[in-house]
């Protein structure tokens, strides 16, 4: 992870549908910043995460990651970015173990049995993620969180299916990536006073 | 992810999707077996027209293996986590159809001494055939996943990647059995081999690009 990371938005323009998400919409997150996107359902919250990770593009605007300019390029931002989005991308015909070594190929048995003891997994380990319930399947995708050390993670909707104790559990992961350095930008509707330390309003 | 970590879930994917790949290699013995039976059997027809049967019979089963390729991705999501993966989307891609065609062609050219001799193809005939399956085959994996990545979103895209896809294997059956019946012969046939060489290779360099963009626009979809 970075010592020292920064995310500049600077009047972007999002355009899905023939129809405008936001337009001149500048912020900026740097690290220790846990910010929230706050906006009515269809506002963009979800195609802003995207632009941002790359996944689109956006009209007009400029993207930059730690003073570099990533907007015609995102592949700097994607190699330190964890980006979980509604379709959480977990294979469903591998096990949760598989899962996780497709994405964090690198962590070592320990940690990820650590891991999935905090999520409540490890008894699922061999366990195809078909079988599993949609929280379940959302607590395999967001055990990248405990695994990965990329620096920005970007979280479409992260509490959607999970129950009291996969929020408090995940509430604590953010936090704790946010004192270790961590930029944090989710789209909720949770209530997450103690958590965000900014909201942005997407207005329609 | 890593590219390595990439290439081993694929293979436990189609692993675990055997029944997709069963499914096309009965299909393609199906239309071997059934052609002799419906048309003629006798070896003065089959023998010459073993080559253009068995290359048909598996274009049909190749297009069948990859109007999935990555649908069930596009469900899950994994497709979007590959898009923004910071690795090189058309490299992925490459690795992704080499995947996929170890794992459909090579059940494909196991079966492939028996319906030769089922078809009374000589034994010169044969090796063509082989050679023809080695190295044509790529171009059909490489050209056909572009259809794959363009009807990801749409339910029932069989149909569609066919009528998309199917014109540019012309040249491709068109030089293989060219090419076995000139061993068959007994004509040089290494130019034919060329050709089809030089066709797998340019589908190589050109469908990972476009691939990747049929992808990134699928999930932009």
């Amino acid at each position: 992870m970075q010592s020292f990371a920064s995310l500049t938005i600077s009047d972007l323009w999002i355009e899905r549908a023939e129809r405008d998400l936001c337009k001149g919409l500048s912020f900026s997150v740097q690290s220790g910043d846990v910010v929230r996107i706050l906006g009515e359902n269809g506002a963009g919250k979800s195609s802003l995460l995207k632009v941002i990770v790359g996944a689109l593009s956006p009209e007009e605007g400029r993207i930059a990651y730690s003073g570099e300019d990533v907007t015609l390029d995102r592949s700097i931002l994607q190699q330190d970015a964890l980006y979980i989005g509604h379709s959480v991308g977990v294979k469903q015909r591998l096990s949760v173990a598989e899962n996780i070594r497709w994405y964090c190929p690198d962590v070592c048995t320990n940690v990820l049995h650590e891991a999935l003891k905090s999520l409540e997994l490890i008894d699922y380990m061999d366990t195809p993620v078909k079988k599993l319930s949609a929280g379940q399947t959302r607590r395999v995708a967001l055990a990248r969180l405990w695994l990965s050390q990329k620096t920005l993670w970007l979280l479409d909707e992260p509490f959607a299916s999970l129950d009291v104790k996969g929020v408090e559990l995940l509430e604590e992961r953010i936090q704790q990536h946010a004192l270790a350095g961590g930029m944090v930008i989710l789209t909720s509707h949770q209530n997450l006073l103690s958590l965000a330390s900014r909201d942005v309003m997407l207005l329609p | 992810m890593t590219y390595s970590s990439f290439l081993k879930a694929e293979f436990l994917v189609l692993w675990r999707r055997k029944q997709d790949v069963f499914n096309a290699l009965l299909f393609f013995i199906i239309v071997v077996v059934l052609f002799p039976i419906g048309v003629n059997s006798s070896p003065e027809f089959l023998a010459p027209a073993a080559a253009g049967i068995i290359w048909c019979a598996t274009v049909l089963a190749v297009l069948m293996a990859l109007e999935s390729t990555f649908k069930e991705d596009h469900r899950d999501g994994s497709l979007e986590q590959l898009v923004v993966s910071g690795l090189s989307l058309p490299l992925l891609i490459v690795l992704k159809i080499i995947a996929q065609w170890l794992v459909v062609m090579l059940p494909l050219l196991i079966t492939m001494p028996l319906l030769a001799e089922m078809l009374y193809l000589p034994s010169s005939g044969f090796w063509a055939l082989i050679g023809t399956l080695l190295v044509g085959s790529p171009s059909l994996f490489f050209i056909g996943v572009i259809g794959g990545a363009l009807t990801v979103s749409i339910k029932q895209g069989a149909m569609l990647v066919m009528l998309l896809i199917l014109p540019f294997y012309l040249p491709v059956i068109i030089f293989s059995t060219l090419a076995v019946k000139a061993a068959q012969a007994g004509l040089p046939y290494s130019g034919f081999l060329a050709m089809l060489l030089a066709m797998s290779l340019l589908s190589l360099v050109i469908s990972p690009f476009m691939t990747a963009i049929a992808v990134k626009a699928s999930v932009n979809a």
